[in-house]
């Protein structure tokens, strides 16, 4: 018990406490902004009851070893999260412009937690003495774990949930030695391609180019994207432009945040949301951080966003610490994982990143993810308190 | 080994730990711009996007008559009002408004007047203001509501103005109607986001004098949701209170307003009464008519089309807007062209009873011959050949100018909307519009007030005004519009050769309007006219008869000023409800008109005994 006392991380566990109960209170505020008598108001309710739920999981996977954890469950984890993601494409109930919903979660919310367990499976038990022996192959067998889900999840269409995973994955390959410089390659790959895409919208929308330039840079961008992406893409390259339509939401956002100032207008008396300017699933899934800010202000908003970071420091901190490779993976990829969610969705509502649907940690509305997540956490607090006896 | 380990771990954490910072202060440096140096931009952003201003209707003002009597009013209907901000799902608005209007019907008992297109149409443009549901609510619906209103909180009880006319039919086409529509910002140029509904004056009076009857409009400000819902009304402070429309005081004369109308019974034909001193309209006429509470709170199709079927044309006001050929009241103007010419006062004509010229051209007289007769007699007995020579004698021209001297031919300028201005013709407008030149014959007929001639009975009206007064005034039924007259471009002389004329006509033996001054407690002067339109090869002959008149109260009247008149029938109502023309033998002014306009006059100035 000692132990277990000394090696639990506890700004890991607090800092998830203290995230559980902001999400609580910030869920409790945007729904009131409904209107009490809505269905909204009482959503967070439910958020605070699969929080309970969620650390329930969160104690039992920290209890279990992880090793036996990942021995048992990762790869017929992965096995299952293929199964329902091919289910929910078959008979999912849809919502939100995608057919997401399995009864009453999301099975691609739960793949990710199942990727990374399976990757962390793969390449963990051999990082220590045989690094480097994953060549190209390792990053093909990578590569085709993390390729099924993500086409899957694609086709419902949900791009955000791939967006997350993919630096998670290449975090953990690039902490397993999986094939470095082919890492780097794709990385710098991928960063010119996203460039491109950017120049290329940006050159479509500009009117002083010319108009065979702008069609070819449109043809281009169509064909890699869809439109709503495009419209997507075209707000945060022009974000003044079309400001109510596909840069509608942006713009509210930002206005909604920016009316928060340095003190915020204080708790359920958020002006900009209590006019309800942003649709109201919008604002308690993907835009839920300008209710923090804008009633909290910019302190609270500083606060909020050292929360998050001492969350993934502290998860990060644990591969430091793990006592075997797969920790060492689990646990960078996991505060991967939260890193990538919380800077993509809180970047969106500021307009540094393209729109793109993506729950908060903690905070959003979406309770397979808050599970997802705790479980996660539970397993990465486990690596924790199960790490080997470091010789004194 | 263990070292190696360790420092890849350290390296890896390095590598996120630095991603991460990198992340976050990117956030962070962020929402410091947005959230500590925009924030008075965002903040006005936010306040200008959600505050509306939502124009508000005042009273609409009442039209009274000369003395008082209320034409137009205002009366409160109880309207049960749907508030559009009490529905938040969006999408589903209309079929969420239907439904609870479906609830409350029961409740009330009978069906609502809107449809699903006027509720969207109500959301897309005016979610601002309440909707009306169910209006004209009577006391015992009322109190069935208000029995259970805490179980619809969607719905409000409001208090609308509607329109109403205590008089019914009384001078219905003068006073016109209104219709209810959105408002047009008439408030300069502040935008204004929602309008209520109000009161627009669509024709008559009520169009001319709208934007004087409807006041100045107030502003409400409101602070509105992202779908437009109001979200809280703020302070009457903020706003504008509207301020309602002042009352406009005709120069109409109930009395003999309703003695017209009531003289008008029976025919197709128009009343148009001015005095002659200052052009106060004193009444305006037509018939048919219709009654204006059929036309409140809204005119309804159907009612429309029976009008606009309906025989006789009842929407038609004859009174400015029949233009008919003025037969002999026409003779007056030709009497004075002609002084004008050289005529002299005591020149003789020989009337053989018909007026014959070039190939063919006859005109026949009212009598077989009046024999040789000065311009007072030809007037008295309206004979037509004196005045077809008296024309010919004259020139086009000098006819046409003293026919535009008094006002024929272009608008009377009354202040309303509908003034026609009636055909003076010369030979630039025959070119013109016939494409014939102007024969000799053409100033014959228009002599005696026929051919192409046209005129409208208020038009007639002023000329009898400017013959008694010698001065011609522009119309006007608005009592605060300053009076215009302008003197008659005739000598003081010839005028009262004609007044002689018409004076014959009314009270001298044997002449042809003598049936005008019947008991009637003043001196009238005036002019027959019995005007033959459409021609015997079309088979469309008729009449339109005529009688034009000047009162001027006498000790013993009642009414205590002169009165210029002029009164005209086209048709005469048959049993069967229709209308035929006027073609009988003993058609005329004389016979049809000139004891109408005795009963009227009896009625206004009192009776003497016979």
């Amino acid at each position: 018990m000692k132990k277990f006392l000394r090696r639990f991380n506890w700004i890991s566990f607090l800092s998830t406490v203290a995230l559980v109960v902001i999400g609580a209170l910030v869920l409790a505020s945007a729904g009131d902004a409904r209107g009490s008598d809505t269905v909204f108001a009482s959503l967070w309710k439910k958020m605070v009851a699969t929080a309970g739920l969620g650390f329930v999981l969160y104690f039992t996977f920290a209890i279990l070893d992880y090793r036996k954890v990942l021995d048992y469950l990762a790869y017929p984890s992965y096995a299952g999260a293929i199964f329902f993601l091919l289910l929910v494409l078959a008979v999912g109930s849809v919502q939100f412009g995608g057919r997401r919903w399995l009864w009453f979660f999301q099975p691609s919310e739960i793949s990710k937690l199942c990727v990374i367990c399976c990757l962390a499976q793969l390449f963990g038990p051999a990082e220590e003495r045989f690094r480097g022996q994953f060549g190209f192959k390792g990053f093909l067998a990578a590569a085709a774990i993390i390729a099924v889900p993500s086409v899957l999840i694609l086709l419902e269409p949900d791009l955000g949930t791939t967006l997350t995973l993919v630096p998670a994955v290449g975090a953990m390959m690039l902490v397993a030695g999986v094939w470095r410089k082919g890492l780097v390659v794709m990385l710098s790959a991928g960063t010119v391609v996203a460039a491109a895409i950017l120049l290329a919208v940006s050159i479509a929308e500009d009117e002083d180019a010319n108009a065979e330039s702008r069609e070819k840079a449109m043809s281009c961008v169509k064909a890699i994207l869809k439109d709503h992406q495009v419209k997507r893409v075209k707000t945060f390259v022009t974000p003044g432009e079309d400001e109510l339509g596909a840069g509608y939401n942006l713009h509210q956002a930002m206005m909604t945040i920016g009316s928060g100032g340095v003190n915020g207008r204080g708790y359920m008396k958020g002006e900009a949301v209590r006019r309800r300017l942003l649709p109201p699933m919008g604002v308690m899934n993907d835009f839920i951080f300008c209710v923090w800010a804008e009633e909290m202000g910019y302190r609270w908003s500083l606060a909020l966003l050292g929360l998050f970071a001492a969350l993934c420091g502290s998860v990060a901190w644990t591969a430091v610490v793990a006592g075997d490779g797969r920790g060492v993976m689990m646990a960078a990829g996991m505060a991967t994982l939260l890193f990538a969610h919380v800077f993509i969705n809180i970047g969106m509502s500021l307009g540094l990143v393209p729109i793109t649907g993506l729950p908060l940690p903690f905070l959003s509305l979406g309770r397979t993810f808050l599970v997802t997540i705790m479980c996660g956490l539970g397993i990465v607090q486990s690596i924790s308190i199960h790490r080997e006896e470091k010789t004194e | 080994m263990k070292s190696d380990t360790m420092t890849v771990r350290a390296a890896t954490f390095t590598f996120l730990a630095s991603v991460f910072a990198i992340g976050f202060a990117t956030l962070a440096a962020r929402l410091k711009v947005e959230q500590v140096d925009r924030v008075a931009e965002h903040r006005g952003r936010l306040e200008s996007q959600s505050s509306r201003i939502v124009q508000t209707a005042g009273l609409r003002g009442r039209i009274l008559a000369r003395d008082g009597t209320v034409l137009a009013g205002n009366r409160r209907s109880l309207v049960i009002a749907i508030r559009p901000e009490s529905f938040r799902t969006t999408l589903k608005d209309v079929p969420a408004i239907l439904e609870a209007v479906a609830r409350l019907r029961p409740l009330v008992g009978r069906d609502p007047s809107i449809t699903e297109r006027s509720v969207e149409r109500h959301l897309k443009y005016e979610i601002a203001c309440p909707m009306p549901v169910w209006t004209d609510l009577a006391d015992e619906e009322l109190a069935r509501f208000e029995e259970h209103y805490d179980e619809y909180p969607e719905f409000d009880c409001v208090s609308e103005a509607e329109r109403v006319y205590p008089l019914g039919a009384f001078a219905a086409h003068l006073i016109g109607r209104v219709g209810r529509e959105f408002a047009t910002a008439v408030n300069g140029n502040r935008t204004v986001n929602y309008a209520e509904k109000e009161l627009v004056g669509r024709e008559g009076l009520e169009r001319q004098y709208d934007l004087y009857l409807r006041g100045k409009p107030g502003e409400e400000h409101v602070i509105v949701d992202a779908t437009g819902r109001v979200k809280e009304r703020l302070d009457a402070a903020d706003g504008v209170a509207a301020v309602n429309g002042p009352d406009l005081r005709l120069t109409l004369d109930v009395g003999l307003q309703r003695a017209a109308e009531a003289a008008l019974s029976g025919w197709c034909g128009a009343f148009a009464a001015i005095d002659p001193r200052d052009g106060s309209v004193r009444a305006l006429a037509s018939a048919p008519s219709y009654n204006l509470n059929d036309c409140v709170p809204v005119l309804r199709e159907e009612t429309y089309a029976a009008l606009t079927n309906a025989p006789g044309n009842p929407l038609l006001f004859r009174a400015v807007a029949g233009q008919y050929a003025p037969g002999s009241t026409f003779k007056p103007i030709t009497a004075l062209a002609g002084l004008g010419a050289g005529w002299r006062p005591d020149e003789k004509y020989t009337c053989e009873g018909v007026y014959r010229m070039g190939q063919g051209f006859r005109l026949r007289c009212t009598s077989w011959s009046h024999g040789s007769i000065d311009v007072v007699e030809a007037l008295k007995f309206s004979c037509n050949p004196f005045f077809c020579n008296l024309g010919m004698q004259s020139g086009t021209g000098a006819v046409v100018r003293a026919a535009r001297a008094f006002g024929l031919g272009s608008r009377t300028g009354i202040d309303y909307p509908v003034d026609a201005a009636g055909i003076v013709p010369d030979g630039e407008w025959k070119k013109r519009t016939q494409g014939e030149s102007w024969y000799p014959g053409n100033l014959a007929q228009m002599s005696v007030g026929q051919g192409f001639l046209l005129v409208t009975p208020l038009q007639m009206a002023r000329v009898a005004a400017a013959i008694g007064s010698g001065r011609l005034a522009m119309p006007r039924i608005n009592s605060g519009v300053p009076p215009e007259t302008v003197a008659l471009p005739f000598p003081k002389a010839h005028l009262d050769l004609v007044r002689k004329g018409m004076e014959e006509v009314v009270y001298g033996s044997g002449g042809t309007g003598s049936r005008a001054g019947t008991g009637v407690a003043a001196h009238v002067i005036g002019k027959t006219g019995t005007a033959q339109v459409g021609s015997r090869e079309l088979g469309n002959r008729r009449l339109v008869v005529w009688f034009i008149a000047y009162a001027t109260p006498v000790e013993t009247s009642k009414y205590r000023e002169p009165l210029a008149l002029a009164m005209t029938f086209t048709h005469r109502r048959t049993p069967g409800g229709g209308y035929e023309t006027l073609r009988g033998e003993h058609d005329g002014g004389g016979t049809l008109v000139a004891p109408l306009v005795a009963e009227i006059l009896r009625k206004v100035y009192g009776e003497v005994p016979k």
